[in-house]
């Protein structure tokens, strides 16, 4: 049977089972004694072993196997979850994250795991108080299968009638794919010829397909061994049976002198049994909605025809304009048009969303490891998880974010001594929170450890030779903070591992505004730093206002534009050589984009009217002059391709109505 | 059509098809293969603060296509548009460019035994910006490097007049 084409589904579920084994045992470290998280982790890991071996992924299969051995033992409380056993296991979901990837490169699995689970192995045997009541040793179960007090009853009586008993341990292949239903077909077949008065696990698990390779029977029939042999042979697939045939004397002999370690055990298969019980209740009361899985290409053509289709609607838009088409009909078509060609945007737009949960999923388990690993106490605090944004906007986001922490972490939070001398909590908060404001997405990565020191950041910035002192002197602290975003920037004294190559944040940067996103920072020396990144909703289409400047057409997207006036040029005052003019009451700079653009720079006293457009930015304004406003209207981006990506203030293109390209402006790190 | 110029490429040894061009007094050629469409002039628009050789952008069936000014890249006085003046798109690394040029004469095979090295002063332009030059009979067509003419060989920004 060919497997590739199940492979893509294959490494996606296992991604997404390794996601929430991630989530839910870091959950499960801080709520030692929440059933609800171990059925989870123990149902997310049976179905990834379940998934690998039907794959012929051995590696992968003992390693959830022996996982799941040690899960079983924490469920059924016959071991006490210890922050070691923590480590084990989340050191094991590194191990299969490997594997996956590994599998995902070359179909195979490289790494080797046998030393991971020798640890499980150990953990499993030294920590153990009773054997286990399921799987792990099947040599002991198969002969000591234990019987409750009705079976033996039971089984004498059918003794009695001239009856055998006997236990049968059935083995399927392991690569068999279809277990539950050879399973089924054993005992279906047996069933035909007497009569199964137990099993382990239960018919029902069998039937669910929650069994490994094994199973076991316990029947009575009046054929002999070589009848049954035939009969669980016949289906395909089963490897072997063991038939052992019980006598009356056995049973007695299990009642007499086991007894009591019977009772141990069948209470403990009692809460077994309860435990095994609750996920499939609560699976059944989940309700999934259908859902269709699309490559992200067919969405992105998608996205890319109704753009051509918003293009070709705004042309005809103003072609009826400038012929002045009259006719009441065609007025009609034209705003219907209009409205399905938003509709179907609105649509296109919300099947690209995604939760940014996707990729805040992996951070706690992350800064719970990094803050471990450098001594400090660290609680991270989500929010906004489920702000949806556009999928290709969040899959370039989760580097960014990562650097963002690990910044925070290791240079941002002081270590616990420090913080208490400072007066501080010993354990820090860092709150990593997004919300949707507009038309742009707002992320924020706050810490309460000790901010940024303005000084101290221009002081290396000239040792780095990334300015000089006079530039230096220039500019603002806002701007003198975001000099840590420069390349070749880095503040800390000691280069760790971890972060502080004087790489991290300009990439951070670039990645924020290749998103055509923008990043600023917000501190207070002591007291702890924000980093903020506001994204577009979407990377594709956006409403603007378009401009002229000169006689040259620029359009400016909406979100960052506060309000758009046109002002007379004696309301332009010069304030320390700066222009600037008054809005009720806020002093706003002024910034002439002709000057930003290249062309020639009209005097003040020689225009009657300026035209003037408020550009905020975190916390700033700027008052931008242009020659005049046009109108405002959807547009299409179009990226200026790798060839011109770097050139300033210039973010994309647009095709206007008339076919012709106007070019979006970027002002924003220039406020 | 492709599979016709291989196929021909094949038979008659090492031949290359090139598009000839006209800037000036001199004409060029890039190969036919790289070559994508050949426009006439159409509206362009300035890129501000773009290398200088970087006329500005086209709209070519919905795509953004940047369009470069040979004459400006190789240092020769600005002409005015023309009736013949074309943009050829042709395909660099994964992205297409404009070549503005001021006609384009013709599409013709050339021997590669007929290719020689660039010499050390071809009259107006670089010689790091070629990649030979071409003699069929008494022409020579002079075979344009355009990731060097475009700088792809160094970094994307030098050249660039930030502010």
């Amino acid at each position: 049977m060919d497997m590739s084409q199940y492979l893509r589904m294959f490494l996606d579920e296992s991604e997404e089972h390794l996601q929430s084994l991630n989530q839910n045992l870091l959950e499960l470290e801080n709520n030692p004694n929440d059933d609800q998280l171990i059925n989870n982790i123990f149902r997310a890991a049976h179905s990834l072993k379940g998934m690998a071996a039907t794959m012929g992924f051995d590696k992968m299969a003992n390693l959830t196997h022996e996982m799941e051995n040690v899960l079983d033992k924490i469920r059924s409380k016959k071991m006490i979850l210890t922050t070691e056993i923590v480590d084990i296991l989340f050191s094991c979901l590194d191990r299969l994250d490997k594997l996956v990837r590994e599998i995902s490169n070359s179909s195979s699995e490289a790494s080797d795991v046998e030393d991971i689970i020798l640890e499980l192995q150990n953990l499993e045997n030294g920590k153990t108080v009773a054997s286990s009541a399921k799987t792990s040793s099947v040599s002991l179960e198969s002969e000591m299968m234990e019987f409750e007090e009705d079976d033996r009853v039971q089984i004498l009586s059918h003794l009695k009638n001239n009856y055998f008993c006997y236990i049968l341990n059935v083995e399927l292949f392991k690569d068999c794919l279809l277990k539950a239903v050879r399973g089924f077909m054993v005992i279906k077949n047996l069933q035909e010829i007497g009569i199964i008065i137990k099993s382990i696990p239960s018919l029902k698990e069998i039937e669910n397909e929650e069994f490994d390779h094994e199973f076991q029977i316990l029947y009575v029939t009046k054929e002999s061994e070589k009848e049954i042999h035939s009969a669980v042979m016949d289906i395909t697939d089963v490897r072997s049976v063991d038939i052992i045939r019980i006598r009356e004397e056995d049973l007695n002999q299990q009642n007499g002198t086991i007894e009591k370690v019977h009772q141990e055990i069948a209470a403990i298969a009692e809460k077994v049994e309860k435990v095994v019980n609750t996920p499939q209740n609560t699976g059944q009361d989940i309700k999934i909605a259908p859902t269709v899985r699309v490559d992200i290409d067919k969405l992105d053509s998608l996205m890319n025809l109704v753009a051509e289709l918003l293009i070709n609607k705004t042309r005809l838009e103003e072609i009826s304009s400038r012929i002045n088409v009259n006719n009441e009909l065609f007025n009609d078509i034209l705003q219907q048009l209009d409205r399905v060609t938003m509709n179907l945007q609105h649509t296109v737009m919300q099947v690209r969303m995604v939760p940014i949960e996707r990729i805040f999923n992996r951070f706690p388990r992350m800064v719970r490891d990094l803050s471990k690993e450098l001594n400090k106490n660290v609680n991270l605090i989500i929010e906004g998880a489920e702000t949806e944004l556009d999928r290709s906007i969040i899959d370039s986001l989760g580097d960014p974010l990562v650097h963002l922490l690990r910044n925070a972490i290791d240079h941002g939070i002081e270590d616990p001594k420090t913080r208490a001398i400072n007066g501080k909590e010993e354990q820090a908060i860092l709150r990593l929170a997004a919300s949707q404001k507009g038309n742009e997405i707002l992320i924020q990565v706050t810490d309460d450890g000790r901010g940024l020191d303005a000084k101290k950041i221009s002081k290396k910035a000239i040792e780095k030779g990334i300015l000089t002192q006079e530039e230096c002197d220039k500019l603002s602290k806002q701007e003198k903070f975001n000099l840590i975003l420069r390349p070749g920037f880095s503040t800390s004294e000691v280069v760790s591992d971890i972060s502080g190559r004087g790489v991290g944040l300009d990439v951070v940067r670039r990645t924020v505004e290749s998103l055509d996103g923008h990043i600023y920072i917000d501190t207070e020396l002591g007291k702890g730093s924000t980093f903020n990144i506001s994204l577009p909703l979407t990377l594709a289409i956006t409403q603007a206002l378009l401009v002229k400047v000169c006689d040259e057409t620029y359009a400016i997207p909406l979100s960052v534009i506060e309000e758009a006036d046109d002002i007379t040029p004696d309301r332009v005052k010069h304030v320390q050589g700066q222009e600037v003019f008054l809005l009720r009451g806020n002093m706003i700079p002024l910034i002439w984009s002709h000057k930003l653009l290249g062309l020639p720079v009209p005097k003040l006293n020689e225009v009657d009217q300026l035209s003037v457009v408020v550009i905020g930015t975190g916390k700033k304004q700027i008052g931008l002059i242009v020659t005049e406003l046009i109108n405002q209207q959807d547009i299409v981006i179009k990226s200026l391709g790798e060839f011109l990506i770097d050139t300033p203030h210039i973010s994309g293109a647009t095709i206007l109505g008339d076919g012709e390209v106007a070019l979006i402006l970027d002002i924003r790190n220039i406020a | 059509m492709k599979n016709l110029v291989a196929k021909k490429e094949t038979l008659m040894g090492n031949r290359q098809q090139l598009v000839v061009f006209q800037i000036a007094n001199e004409e060029y050629g890039v190969e036919i293969l790289r070559t994508k469409e050949i426009h006439r002039y159409t509206k362009i628009t300035r890129i501000p603060n773009a290398p200088h050789y970087v006329k500005g952008v086209i709209n070519i069936r919905g795509e953004i296509i940047p369009v470069v000014d040979l004459r400006k890249r190789f240092g020769l006085e600005d002409e005015e548009i023309q009736e013949n003046t074309r943009i050829i798109t042709v395909l660099v690394k994964d992205f297409m460019i404009g070549l503005l040029v001021d006609d384009v004469n013709e599409v013709l095979w050339i021997d590669e035994s007929g290719i020689e090295p660039p010499p050390f002063s071809t009259g107006s332009v670089d010689q790091e910006y070629l990649t030979g030059v071409g003699k069929i009979g008494e022409r020579l067509i002079v075979l344009l490097n355009i990731e060097k003419i475009l700088n792809l060989d160094t970094t994307l920004s030098t050249g660039r007049n930030v502010n």
